[in-house]
């Protein structure tokens, strides 16, 4: 996450071509995984300080280094304006611990939006002023309307279409819908020097 | 009003009922005497996007799919569909298409949804404080938490305690339920019923149970919680719906099977003759022309006589609804079951009070089984090819075969033409200087912001880009009523209906181009850059259009833009004036519609292209509109046409 160029652009371009802009806050970003190509807007959240407290037995036993991630997020994910990411958390043996918060690839979060999902699988698009709900699991190819709140362990399976309060199934993304959950053209439409568009 | 993004719609060829079937299956007669109408018909006929019937054939290009053999068009309306696996929505765990006759189309694993709002149920213990935040994780079982447990929703905070619903195990709970009726009594299955009854201790009783009931009834019930606990009459006689079903059915095969059974249970009805089988069969004889008359059945005497006892199916009318009556005055109808929340209860939920699922108040209602999701394959309704076969397994998002439209005919985007409000001169939007305004960068006036009101009777620009997908090239020809159908009609001019869209490419020159552009920095070549977008004079000039056009500056025949594997026309509309309606019609007076003041085009798309040979060709199946092919030395004509309509936008009232 080290800039590399010095020009005072909007955002910061890194090595594996994030663009992070100035204006977004990341807190603890030590445990705030990027993987690469994913566009953060000015006003974004993200929660790396919300790591887990108690460790998974597995880890302890194993003695091996704690995993401190909160927050991982695949490629070309693309984090509109003001949305926040923040682990869930919840009480674990008597103790709170939060628990990281994973993002596949080709997920978009539409803008003002507040996910707490436990795990967001790829392709997936967010609209703007959703709510997820802690512990949710979002997997791929799922689309979520704007204003939509997804309760708590709500679990949404591949291709669905879901809006409301709480959500609810509305449809299935279709054949041909699938493509369109490629961000890579979006990609290149923000940063320091954007590309148009492509037709 | 929600801005309108511009939108394309196309008209699967299954709305049209004279290309559905086969050619032979068109009457030779009556298309002999109606050829020559039809076929003016044909010429003239416009597609009426607010018809009724085409919101049933209107489709977005992502929602459709392409049968290869037949070279048409299918929609979710016309492809059959084959189910392919089974799965829980909740727990994604897939259900063998033989346990869904013995356990019903939903989950029998803990997957249940809130009766009141759907949101996910989840267990937790009745003793610590039933706070959703604790819920339901797996290593959560494993915190010493004792039962009893409850099904809490994480959204409104329902818990099945409110319906009396409490579990002993945290695991298990959809048998936990299956045996437990509202207020925590057990529901028996079918075979502890039947044993129960045979038990003399059971019987004993009832009577007395019977006994207290009738004292009971006298009384005012008005405690809520007294309705479904009591010993009262629902104790005596309450069936569940398979039961009661069973029981009935058992009886009557057994009154078939006896006919002289003269143990007439309701003899007033007896005597009507309808419950007898003499005069079931002396009907049945009258419908079946006398021969199968049964001369024996003469001789028969005696009645069926109808159910008397719970064993046999009886069930008394519940008419007491004083209890319901009360709860209603105490709850209002705020605390009623929504006609919603019903419908989204399993029937057959097996709670006798109600026994078709029918809880009046939302404290009836019970946790929701998660009903059952599918995946599917689709099939072409004419040739019965596959063309869309998903991976079966619930995890996997593969397909193993899907032909999408979006692959094989052309896309249609709109955007609005930022014209400058004063044109300048002829030559500023002939040459190639002039930047087009593209998404967020185009800080253009008037008309072209996405979404902006249309002036009524100013002429709007919008530009619609055609891209090509497959790896020929192909020839497009459009064709639009000049004035939009409905009420309000809009003018409308396609300025250049004829054109050539080169071939899409290849992928790895698409891929080269894009490095370069990247690697090169802004300065490189290449069709991103809207400043190097290549902008031919038109390919094919059309001499029909060449009549007056109020915008000179756009030239009549002419591409507007063109790229690798897109061309780019500008269409012209006049919006009509929505505040005068017009004159005449039986519905002229009728004020404004629903929508009425969106702006949409019907538009006639032909495409045409040449391809390599198939095999077993079936295009001809689809007269006029299918594959029409001359054949030539390896390569064929291949033709596809179709109506869409273009929404454009609304027009200031
Ligand atoms: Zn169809
Ligand atoms: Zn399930
Ligand atoms: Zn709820
Ligand atoms: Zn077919």
């Amino acid at each position: 996450m080290s800039s590399r160029r010095a020009p005072r652009g909007e955002y910061i371009e890194t090595d594996t071509g994030n663009k992070v802009a100035r204006k977004a806050t990341l807190v603890g970003t030590q445990n705030i995984m990027l993987g690469g190509k994913t566009v953060i807007q000015p006003e974004v959240m993200i929660r790396g300080d919300l790591i887990r407290t108690a460790q998974a037995p597995s880890q302890a036993a194993a003695g091996a280094a704690p995993n401190n991630t909160a927050v991982s997020i695949g490629r070309y994910c693309f984090l509109s304006r003001g949305c926040c990411l923040r682990p869930p958390g919840r009480p674990y043996k008597g103790a709170f611990t939060f628990m990281p918060l994973r993002i596949g690839d080709h997920v978009f979060v539409g803008a003002s939006t507040v996910v707490q999902a436990a795990t967001i699988g790829s392709h997936v698009h967010i609209g703007s002023k959703v709510v997820v709900g802690e512990f949710a699991i979002i997997k791929d190819y799922v689309r979520i309307l704007d204003g939509t709140i997804v309760p708590p362990h709500m679990v949404i399976p591949s291709f669905s279409i879901v809006a409301g309060q709480p959500a609810r199934l509305i449809g299935e993304v279709p054949e041909g819908g699938i493509d369109a959950f490629e961000l890579r053209d979006l990609y290149k439409t923000v940063g320091n020097n954007p590309h148009p568009a492509p037709v | 009003m929600a801005a309108l993004t511009p939108y394309t719609f196309i008209q699967c060829p299954c709305s049209d009922s004279s290309t559905l079937g086969r050619p032979s299956d068109a009457n030779p007669a009556a298309n002999a005497t109606n050829d020559d109408d039809e076929e003016a018909d044909e010429d003239n006929r416009t597609f009426d996007p607010r018809a009724p019937r085409s919101n049933f054939s209107l489709y977005p290009l992502e929602y459709l799919l392409y049968c290869e053999d037949c070279h048409q068009i299918r929609c979710p309306r016309c492809v059959s569909e084959e189910i392919a696996s089974y799965y829980c929505p909740s727990c994604l765990f897939e259900v063998p298409s033989s346990n869904l006759k013995s356990e019903g189309n939903r989950c029998t694993r803990n997957c249940f949804q809130c009766p009141i709002c759907i949101g996910p149920l989840a267990v937790t213990s009745v003793e610590t404080k039933p706070d959703p935040s604790l819920l339901a994780a797996p290593d959560n079982a494993a915190a010493p938490h004792s039962g009893p447990y409850a099904l809490t929703c994480s959204y409104c905070h329902w818990t099945s305690t409110e319906a009396g619903l409490k579990f002993d195990r945290p695991n298990n709970i959809h048998a936990q339920l299956t045996k437990l009726r509202n207020g925590g009594l057990t529901r028996l299955t079918a075979r502890e019923r039947r044993e129960r009854r045979k038990d003399p201790a059971y019987r004993a009783h009832l009577a007395a149970a019977a006994a207290v009931a009738v004292a009971a009834a006298s009384e005012d019930v008005d405690d809520v919680e007294e309705r479904g606990r009591g010993p009262g009459i629902e104790e005596k006689e309450s069936l569940d719906v398979e039961t009661q079903f069973a029981n009935l059915k058992s009886f009557y095969q057994a009154q078939l099977a006896n006919p002289n059974s003269s143990d007439t249970g309701l003899t007033g009805l007896g005597d009507l003759g309808f419950s007898s089988p003499t005069s079931l069969s002396r009907i049945m004889s009258i419908y079946t022309g006398g021969s199968l008359r049964d001369k024996k059945a003469k001789s028969r005497v005696g009645a069926m006589r109808e159910a008397l006892d719970a064993d046999e199916g009886f069930q008394p009318a519940r008419l007491d609804e004083s209890a319901a009556i009360a709860a209603l005055q105490a709850h209002g109808f705020d605390g009623t079951s929504s006609t919603a929340q019903l419908a989204e209860q399993p029937v057959n939920i097996g709670e006798p009070a109600f026994p078709h699922g029918q809880a009046h108040f939302a404290s009836d209602l019970r946790p929701v089984p998660h009903l059952l999701r599918t995946k599917r394959s689709k099939r072409c309704p004419v040739c019965r090819h596959i063309i869309s076969k998903p991976e079966a397994k619930v995890q996997t998002t593969r397909f193993r075969i899907r032909l999408v439209a979006g692959s094989y005919i052309p896309s249609i985007a709109i955007r609005p033409l930022a014209l400058s409000p004063i044109p300048n001169t002829s030559s500023s939007f002939s040459s190639t200087s002039a930047p087009i305004p593209t998404s967020t960068s185009a800080s253009a006036s008037g008309p072209a912001i996405p979404g902006a009101l249309l002036e009524p009777l100013r002429p709007a620009h919008f530009v619609l880009t055609f891209k090509n997908p497959i790896f020929e090239s192909v020839k497009i020809t459009l064709g639009a009523p000049a004035h939009t159908p409905g009420r309000f009609s809009s003018k409308v001019t396609v300025l250049c209906p004829e054109f050539q869209i080169d071939a899409n490419t290849d992928v790895w020159d698409e891929a080269l181009k894009e490095g370069l552009a990247t690697t090169g920095g802004g300065a490189a070549s290449g069709e991103r850059d809207p400043r190097e977008r290549r902008r031919r004079r038109g390919g094919t000039e059309d001499g029909s259009q060449s009549g007056i056009n109020p915008t000179t500056q756009l030239e009549v025949g002419k591409i507007w833009e063109r790229g690798r594997n897109w061309v780019s026309i500008v269409v012209e509309v006049v919006p009509p004036s929505l505040s005068t309606l017009p004159s005449g019609g039986g519905d002229s007076g009728l004020p404004l519609q629903e929508d009425e003041d969106v702006l949409e085009i019907p538009l006639f798309v032909r495409v045409e292209w040449e391809a390599e040979m198939g095999g077993d060709e079936v295009g001809s199946v689809m007269p006029g509109v299918g594959g029409s092919k001359e054949k030539g030395e390896g390569r064929e004509k291949r033709e596809l046409a179709y109506w869409c309509v273009l929404g454009l936008g609304r027009i200031r009232r």
